[in-house]
């Protein structure tokens, strides 16, 4: 919504839309953003495999915390939103704004669903007496999921306020169609980073009896 | 769009009819005075203000750092505390590279990539306005720490019942530019208020969520940059006839972009450490401090080469127009920048030699940082050659720029030296490395930004500095710069440690520290010299003609001071130093049929970078707050992220606006008579 | 860049498009399905965790692919991105390799 005036005046050295540009810029940037946090978590898995030891004193393995089943369908539900997203943007294109609003609003609903299981999942955690202060995994894994989460937040405020801003008349056009492309890169993004959380924080501590990092390293030296 | 089309162009903004944007508020487009500032969004004017900025916190660093001579020219010297030592070293690091010499580079960016480029403007000119305010911002909570430093020392907390409970009151940050955990995180279990107990003060929070705000304000700047390199060039203006200054911006804003990350979610962690008793780096807990030194360093090497690389760009411009040659080696010179930004990456561990990285890592680390060396030789060696042969102008920028060559050069010959892993476990936390960094960044990169400073003033103000003061300052400075560095080399191998307030009589260090500190004091006389002579100018200096150095880049064929549309014609550009061409070779500059009666179209001015601005000064004051336990300080944070995103939103919805304007209707702005410089 | 020409055209690709949209939606949830059952199958460990490795790494390339244009795009764009997730991924494994356990105080394995 910002820029149009001279992105619309003057054809681009490359071709690309400075909007196009400046996102894909960002996404770059945000790699090395996530795999900090992401190599963060896992570095500690690989230094404390055995989990931690919940307020009554007990081992606590991470396979035994975590629920599979619901992350598997917070994760199809994301998977899903960035489907809806692909054919949100689509319809733009084809200048079917009313097929748009039924596709973003699907997106965030789904968004909405998948940050439900989230917040369900961080207080069963807390429950299991997971917190941020008693573990090392408590702090890399809640500040992980919960920096992708708030940037699923800022996805959903952003196409809440496109589905809004849709009804005005003015995201028409072809700058109407890359506002909402440039969201969408954002929200795909969001997903592809879910994609790798999904792998290497959930899914590798089902291998084995003890999950990938307690069987592939020695417990006592 | 039709936004702006049914406008009349004018030809001055100040004939506009008041416009309001569509959110039913009135476009300050037509404001003057301070209302024009605050609102610009002429990237010319927004780089005169980070110039401005920069140089104020210049010389708040430079203060800072004449503390800290002060109190090492004796030994035993009482001066000031070991604590407020500390917290000098610490903010006089912090300052002069996050606020002294980035938003300095960030003032040339600003300044002269569009020019360069043959653009109107940055893709995003809001945007832009936004890096800006955010970074005064950030620059005003890290010093504010000051403030209520100097509360403290005063007593005018002593009422407060948050005062009376702090277990620590330093309020200035004191753990050195890295805050290297654990000192600057926390210890033991988190009690019921989730708060582990610190190390350190409040000053830590000041300075995480300064440099945290900082970061914002260099990646959306950075973003904007790449985005107007790679789209915005004038017609025929490829990449490889891109000005080096330009191509060096590019290689430092992509550095940006992909450093920057490292150390937000390394202040990120730290921050839930300290605020929400996380265990990141909590050695207590299992945490690992040393994953905050590489977290840091993965950030913090790329960061030298952030800082250095404007400065070749600028050195890169001045050698060839005062050599009256064009830049031996062009390919060669960008190709060797682009390697150095990239070799940065993969040597952060060479800061952590002493940390015990195992055999193989350490020999890796070493080989790949003598491996940059070769890059940075080239640069050497392709400036040496634009030299040879040339007629040589000795002008002030000319001085300064040769001065840089020479001290970068013993810079980078101390560097190799750390790059041997078992001579650095010698020159660790010594006041060699302090001599190291300082021929680098001191010698090397303030003495190119000042080049550049006195080479382009100019044309950003149409007036010529006073040359015979900018001689003596430029001797000062060089002269006041060796004597206060060269015999740390010394002292560091004598044994004199880094960030130590203090050392006793009859070490052998006396005579070379007192040296030191007079030859600070020089050198602060010739920076101050220098600044105060570039003030002068702005106001009141000589009106010179647009082209006084015989220039060889665009910027040079435009009036000075440039007009806000910079180019009343598109250029069209043939050949690499095109403007040099087109005086005096075969391939003239077009210029395409833009502009004149039709008007340029320019954006409008807004009020909501420097709100959104203002909501991060308010976040920055208050999570320092927070940590201090005053009452109610969650609100001022709260408050803080509202009118940050008020300010985001309010920004988006008014929509781009913009007005056309007039620009003269001569075909092309008219050629300047090379006029070979008063000097 | 003239928009007005190439809209018709755009509209027949967007519809092209729309069932690449749809089929790689239907393999996305497929092979989530795939890793799910994976995890539990009594098979050698690395082998599980190379076919994860595997699978993840080709739902993520599907998405930036076509979700995200860039199988249609200008090519600077998949380089821009390519150039920041492969620095991010050298650079961290590089940092995760540097950790080593032996290095580490045993207490914490308790």
């Amino acid at each position: 919504m910002s820029q149009v005036a001279e992105s619309s005046h003057a054809p681009t050295s490359t071709g690309i839309d400075h909007k196009k540009l400046i996102m894909w810029l960002f996404l770059a940037s945000d790699c090395m953003f996530f795999g900090t946090l992401i190599s963060t978590h896992l570095l500690y898995r690989k230094l404390y495999p055995t989990g931690f030891t919940d307020a009554e004193g007990h081992q606590r393995f991470i396979q035994n915390l975590f629920n599979i089943e619901l992350t598997s369908f917070s994760t199809f539900i994301l998977l899903m939103s960035s489907f809806l997203m692909a054919l949100a943007v689509s319809a733009m294109h084809k200048g079917q704004i009313k097929s748009f609003r039924r596709n973003v609003l699907g997106v965030i609903f789904f968004g909405l669903i998948f940050l439900g299981c989230q917040v369900y999942e961080f207080t069963h955690f807390l429950h299991q007496g997971l917190t941020i202060q008693n573990s090392v995994f408590g702090s890399t894994f809640y500040v992980l999921t919960g920096t992708h989460g708030t940037h699923v937040a800022i996805g959903i405020l952003w196409l809440i306020l496109l589905y809004f801003y849709s009804f005005t008349g003015k995201l028409v056009g072809h700058m109407g169609a890359l506002d909402v492309e440039v969201a969408g890169l954002y929200w795909h993004f969001v997903d592809i980073v879910w994609i790798i959380i999904f792998t290497a924080v959930y899914l590798v501590e089902y291998l084995g009896p003890t999950g990938f990092w307690g069987t592939g390293l020695p417990l006592t030296k | 769009m039709s936004h702006d089309t049914h406008h009349a162009p004018v030809a001055s903004k100040l004939e506009l009819a008041p416009e309001r944007s569509d959110l039913g508020l009135i476009r300050p487009d037509r404001s003057t005075g301070w209302a024009d500032w605050l609102t610009t969004v002429d990237h010319k004017k927004i780089g005169i203000m980070y110039g401005a900025f920069a140089m104020l916190f210049f010389l708040v660093g430079g203060v800072e750092a004449l503390a800290i001579r002060t109190q090492l020219a004796r030994p035993d010297n009482d001066f000031v505390t070991a604590r407020m030592y500390n917290q000098l070293f610490t903010m006089h690091g912090t300052t002069m590279i996050f606020l002294g010499v980035m938003p300095l580079s960030a003032a040339f960016f600003n300044f002269l990539v569009p020019l360069q480029i043959g653009a109107r403007d940055v893709a995003f000119p809001r945007l832009n306005a936004f890096s800006l305010w955010t970074f005064v911002a950030g620059a005003l909570v890290l010093n504010s720490s000051w403030l209520f430093e100097f509360g403290h020392l005063s007593g005018w907390f002593n009422n407060f019942d948050w005062y009376k409970s702090l277990v620590y009151t330093d309020f200035a940050p004191a753990n050195g530019w890295f805050s290297y955990a654990p000192l600057s995180g926390t210890f033991g279990q988190a009690n019921a208020a989730l708060q582990a107990p610190r190390f350190t003060g409040v000053g830590t929070d000041f300075w995480i969520i300064g440099l945290q705000i900082l970061g914002v304000a260099s990646l959306a700047a950075s973003f904007n940059f790449i985005c107007t390199i790679i789209n915005m060039r004038a017609k025929g203006m490829t990449m490889m006839r891109l000005p080096v200054f330009t191509w060096m911006t590019l290689v430092t804003s992509i550095l940006i972009i992909l450093a920057f990350p490292a150390i937000t979610v390394a202040l990120i962690e730290l921050m839930f450490d300290r605020q929400f008793g996380a265990n990141f780096f909590n050695p207590s807990a299992g945490g690992q401090p040393i994953l905050w030194q590489h977290l840091f360093w993965i950030f913090g090497h790329p960061e030298v080469y952030i800082l250095v690389l404007p400065a070749m760009g600028i050195v890169s411009e001045v050698l060839p127009t005062f050599s009256g040659k064009s830049l031996f080696g062009y390919p060669i010179i960008v190709f060797s920048g682009a390697v150095i930004g990239f070799l940065g990456f993969a040597v952060w561990s060479h800061h952590m030699f002493t940390t015990g990285l195992g055999a193989v890592p350490t020999a890796a680390f070493a080989l790949l940082t003598m491996a940059i060396a070769v890059p940075t030789g080239v640069k050497i060696f392709n400036w040496l050659g634009t030299l040879w042969g040339g007629r040589i102008r000795f002008t002030p920028p000319m001085v300064l720029s040769l001065g840089f060559i020479w001290m970068f050069m013993c810079g980078g010959f101390s560097g190799v030296m750390h790059s041997a892993a078992p001579a650095d476990a010698q020159q660790q936390d010594s006041y060699f490395v302090i001599a190291h960094f300082h021929y680098v960044l001191l010698g090397g990169v303030l003495l190119g930004l000042m080049s550049g400073l006195y080479f382009w003033f100019p044309k950003i103000f149409g007036r010529m500095p006073n040359a015979p003061i900018a001689y003596i300052a430029s001797g000062l400075v060089i002269l006041g710069f060796n004597l206060a560095f060269g015999p740390m080399h010394y002292l560091g191998l004598a044994g004199q440690p880094r960030r130590t307030h203090t050392y006793h009589e009859g070490n052998g260090w006396e005579t070379w520290n007192y040296v030191a500190t007079i030859g600070a004091f020089i050198l602060g006389i010739g920076i101050f010299l220098a600044f105060a002579n570039l003030v002068w100018t702005a106001f009141k200096g000589k009106k010179c003609s647009p082209d006084p150095w015989d220039g060889r880049t665009l910027e040079w064929s435009l009036p000075s001071p440039v007009p806000e549309y910079n180019f009343a014609r598109s250029p069209i550009i043939a050949t690499r130093d095109a403007y040099n061409e087109d005086k005096y070779g075969e391939k003239k500059i077009g210029y395409e049929n833009d502009g004149g009666e039709a008007g340029i179209h320019m954006p409008s001015q807004s009020w909501m970078p420097l709100v959104a601005g203002f909501g991060f000064l308010m976040i920055g004051i208050g999570m320092p707050l927070i940590a201090m336990g005053v009452p109610h300080a969650g609100w001022v944070v709260i408050s803080g992220l509202s009118v940050m995103f008020l300010g985001i939103l309010l920004w988006a919805l008014e929509g781009p606006g913009g007005y056309m304007l007039k620009t003269p209707t001569s075909s092309s702005p008219a050629p300047v008579t090379a006029n070979t410089s008063s000097y | 860049m003239s928009h007005a020409a190439t809209d018709h055209n755009l509209v027949t690709e967007e519809i092209r498009r729309y069932h690449h949209f749809i089929t790689l939606a239907l393999w996305l949830a497929a092979i989530t399905g795939v890793e799910i059952v994976l995890i539990f199958l009594p098979v050698s460990l690395s082998i599980i965790l190379t076919v994860l490795c595997v699978l993840s790494a080709i739902k993520f390339f599907a998405v930036i692919l076509w979700f995200m244009h860039l199988i249609y795009d200008h090519r600077l764009l998949f380089w821009i991105f390519i150039a920041g997730m492969g620095l991010a991924f050298a650079t961290f494994t590089a940092l995760l390799s540097l950790f080593a356990v032996d290095r580490i105080d045993t207490k914490w394995f308790s």
